[in-house]
């Protein structure tokens, strides 16, 4: 049966399922960075709050034994590290962009420590316990699917839960309208009696506990250790991917999708290892940086919430 | 942020006499506003260092003896400190002058790349005289960072991208591009090692050092800079647009000032900057453009600015310090084998301290507060400072358990959990939330959760720690409430 198979049908299965696996952290990162974008703050910080939660991750299922409790511990953590954020922005004003460099520099620093301290390790962590593919054996030797779908990571299947009940938190819930509202006009929301802060510090949390759970797949999922600074700017292609989502869960995957097809058409570039198109392999890793800036240049009209990055202000008491 | 506190209330003295700067330095020193700043940077210092601190004794580290090589590392060395300040002087200069026109440069990294790429190019491919050759190749490097910088200026003023995204997006475009330059088109003929590097450059282009074996001329450059930034920003009439443009967009174009401009022209200025900085370590330090050079100086001009509250001289101090922390960490590292890393966990708590100016303001309300309160009703703050101090007393008894070697994930994960509800119970006590005495009780029920799990599963490790502070919690929750239904009663709290 195998020998049958044309090889570039085997390359095509491979593509999908590496576009897929490169997309996951990306569009569960960039879905938390929509939840705080719309609720009125900037989250620079995704990107440390997915180190932190690969690191977590990594680390707690290494001590148990258990991915599942190391994707619990990555999620938590992650919505840590944004609790940090959120008091710094939303209990303290603070500049939201300044804070989220903080965030980054901490979660660099602490991880890389902390890799010292467990693993007792320079660059990589001893390997850990990932989590189990799920095989669908009925498609297994059919050519594309097959190599497509036939064993794939459970989480690549949770993202997708993840977008849909983004979409029915974000636009069918009334926490969700609360979110938009205070991104948008949250001065109106707190005149209708809701408390504009206590909205904007839940939905930072959820931003970073979503960024903790794609990090957390980078770890124990898609490669089943912790590697020093592992998420290699993934955080700020999920900001990118969100700008280009035009800051919607739908738009979000379509986006992360995309730069996650990029990513892997990298990778099927780098296992055909033809010379002349591994020549210009940078500049199809460029691709995605320079799509956002050409997007942002305003060939693609991108409407960011209206009160995004500023601090909401209640007046002074009389 | 962008606000230029420092220089705006100056008293000026009635007199005939016009004033030399010096008398308005002289002026400056006695006003509340120029001191504030410095304050708040020296408490987020501090407050980091004591974070770091219980950060180092979780992870196995002595914190006294860090702090200890570390301090001295900082100072026996000036001139390994200010060889790490020199680069840092100019990035934090480069984001604090964006920063200043209200821009945020966060890609000054992409800047830095392509400014020393040009420098390298131009430092080993084209032969010049001795003097003219290094200023050739460092203007080259300030023109190509520049233009690396001018592009997202004209997209955020002409286009209204935000910088933030296109700077950042371009600085990975420009490390991918110099490193498919070193890879591809001008890797070093018949070189052997794995990461990709330039030839090296022309010695006639070399920056000697100043003295001993780090410190290289590129400081008296980074500290003209200092100079130069500070002229134009505060003496001249593009200094003061951008500032304008910086504080109030609108109001600047009322005024008659083109934000547009001033915009473009500061995320140039920004680059150029950051261009510079990059030339200079390649001229004077690493001799060769090679692939991925840069330890993150780009990233760390942020750092630089944000403590330097975007000052030029504030800047230069922030520089300093760093530089002398990066030295300081090496020595720790070779002597207290704590993790260089450790340095950058400082550094980012200290931004997050800088960046929540209102802690400090909202710590030291609280605190004196809460000694007012202790003073005027013994009777009502007495509990909830037994609360405080139980909170605390249970986040540091909690995390030293977590660290504890050898034992299960059930354990450390409820001990995390305990320590982080003691640090919420301390937050929301110290704000005086009205529900603080049920977070204090959920505190108590997760000890003695604890303390079962662990003479059930574990055989008792910490039992009576646990068993002690579930009877003291409790015996505080007794007190609270008793407090509370008085208040209740007296109707000044709502149930």
């Amino acid at each position: 049966m195998m020998q049958a198979i044309d090889p570039n049908l085997l390359l095509l299965g491979w593509l999908i399922r590496s576009t897929l696996e490169m997309s996951t952290p990306l569009v569960l990162a960039a879905l938390g960075g929509m939840f705080s974008e719309k609720s009125g703050i900037v989250n620079i910080g995704l990107e440390g709050m997915m180190l932190m939660g690969a690191f977590t991750a990594a680390a707690v299922s290494w001590y148990t034994g258990n991915p599942w409790l190391g994707l619990l511990g990555g999620i938590a953590s992650g919505g840590l590290l944004a609790v940090v954020h959120a008091v710094a922005c939303v209990t303290f004003k603070g500049n939201q962009i300044v804070s989220g460099t903080g965030v980054i520099l901490f979660a660099s620093g602490f991880t890389t420590v902390m890799l010292k301290v467990v693993w007792n390790a320079q660059g990589a962590s001893d390997p850990v316990t990932k989590i189990p593919d799920v095989y669908i054996n009925p498609i297994k030797d059919v050519p594309i699917l097959g190599t497509a779908f036939g064993q794939m990571s459970p989480i690549v299947y949770l993202m997708f839960v993840m977008v849909a009940l983004s979409y029915y938190v974000l636009y069918r819930t009334p926490f969700g309208l609360r979110v938009r509202a205070s991104g948008e006009d949250p001065s109106t929301l707190d005149t209708a009696g809701v408390n504009v802060d206590h909205v904007r510090f839940v939905a930072v949390v959820i931003s970073g506990c979503l960024a903790g759970f794609g990090g957390s797949y980078l770890s124990i999922s898609f490669l089943g250790f912790f590697g020093k600074l592992m998420t290699g700017g993934q955080g700020f292609i999920a900001l990118a991917a969100l700008i280009f989502g035009n800051w919607t869960p739908i738009g979000c995957l379509l986006a992360g999708v995309f730069f996650g097809f990029l990513n892997g058409f990298q990778n099927t570039i780098q296992i055909l290892n033809v010379p002349e198109l591994q020549l210009y392999l940078n500049f199809v890793k460029m691709l995605p940086y320079v799509l956002v800036v050409v997007a942002l240049a305003g060939i693609r009209k991108s409407i960011p919430p209206k009160a995004v990055g500023t601090a909401y202000e209640k007046e002074a008491k009389a | 942020m962008t606000a230029d506190e420092s220089s705006a209330e100056v008293e000026v003295p009635l007199t005939t006499k016009p004033l030399s700067s010096l008398d308005l330095l002289n002026a400056k020193l006695y006003t509340w506003s120029f001191w504030k700043p410095v304050m708040w940077a020296v408490i987020s210092i501090v407050l980091s260092l004591i974070v770091s601190a219980v950060i180092m004794l979780l992870s196995g580290y002595d914190p006294l003896l860090a702090y200890r090589t570390l301090f001295y590392g900082m100072i026996i060395q000036p001139d390994y400190a200010l060889y790490f300040a020199t680069p840092l002087i100019l990035t934090g200069l480069s984001v604090a002058l964006a920063f200043k026109c209200g821009l945020f440069n966060i890609g000054a990294e992409g800047q830095v790349y392509m400014g020393s790429m040009a420098a390298a190019i131009v430092g080993y491919a084209v032969a010049l005289p001795i003097v003219i050759h290094p200023l050739t190749c460092l203007a080259i490097g300030a023109i190509a960072g520049g233009l690396w910088g001018f592009v997202p200026g004209l997209l955020k003023a002409y286009r209204g991208a935000h910088e933030v995204v296109t700077t950042m997006m371009l600085s990975y475009t420009a490390i991918l591009f110099t490193q498919w330059l070193a890879t591809y088109p001008l890797r070093e003929p018949g070189q052997v090692q794995l990461t990709p590097q330039l030839p090296a450059i022309l010695p006639s282009a070399a920056i000697p050092n100043v003295v001993g074996n780090y410190l290289h001329w590129g400081i008296a450059l980074a500290i003209v800079s200092v100079f130069v930034v500070a002229f134009i920003l505060n003496r001249t009439v593009l200094g003061y647009e951008m500032r304008a443009v910086g504080f109030n967009r609108d109001a600047a174009e009322y005024a008659g000032i083109d934000p547009r401009r001033n915009m473009a022209l500061a995320l140039g200025l920004s680059g150029a900057l950051a261009g510079l900085a990059g030339a200079g370590e390649i001229l004077g330090n690493y001799g060769r453009f090679i692939d991925h050079w840069s330890p993150g100086i780009g990233f760390d001009g942020i750092t630089v600015a944000v403590l330097g509250r975007n000052h030029p001289w504030g800047t230069l101090l922030a520089a300093i310090f760093f530089g002398a922390l990066r030295s300081g960490g090496t020595f720790m590292n070779a002597v207290a084998h704590v993790p260089i890393e450790m340095v950058g966990v400082i550094q980012g708590l200290i931004v997050l301290f800088v960046a929540a100016p209102r802690v400090n303001d909202w710590l030291a309300k609280s605190g004196f507060g809460y000694a007012i309160w202790v003073k005027n009703e013994p009777k009502i703050a007495v509990p909830n400072l037994a609360a405080l101090v139980f909170g605390v007393i249970s986040s540091v008894l909690a995390l030293g358990y977590c660290t504890m070697k050898g034992l299960g994930g059930m354990f450390i994960g409820l001990y995390f959990l305990v320590a982080i509800v003691g640090a919420v119970s301390f937050g929301m006590t110290l704000s005086k939330y009205r529900r603080a005495p049920f977070i204090h009780v959920v505190l108590c029920m997760l000890w003695l959760l604890t303390g079962a799990v662990d003479s059930l599963y574990l055989g008792g490790v910490s039992f009576r720690t646990a068993a002690v502070m579930s009877i003291a919690g409790f015996m505080i929750a007794v007190a609270l409430f008793w407090v509370r239904s008085k208040k209740i009663k007296e109707g000044r709290c709502q149930p």
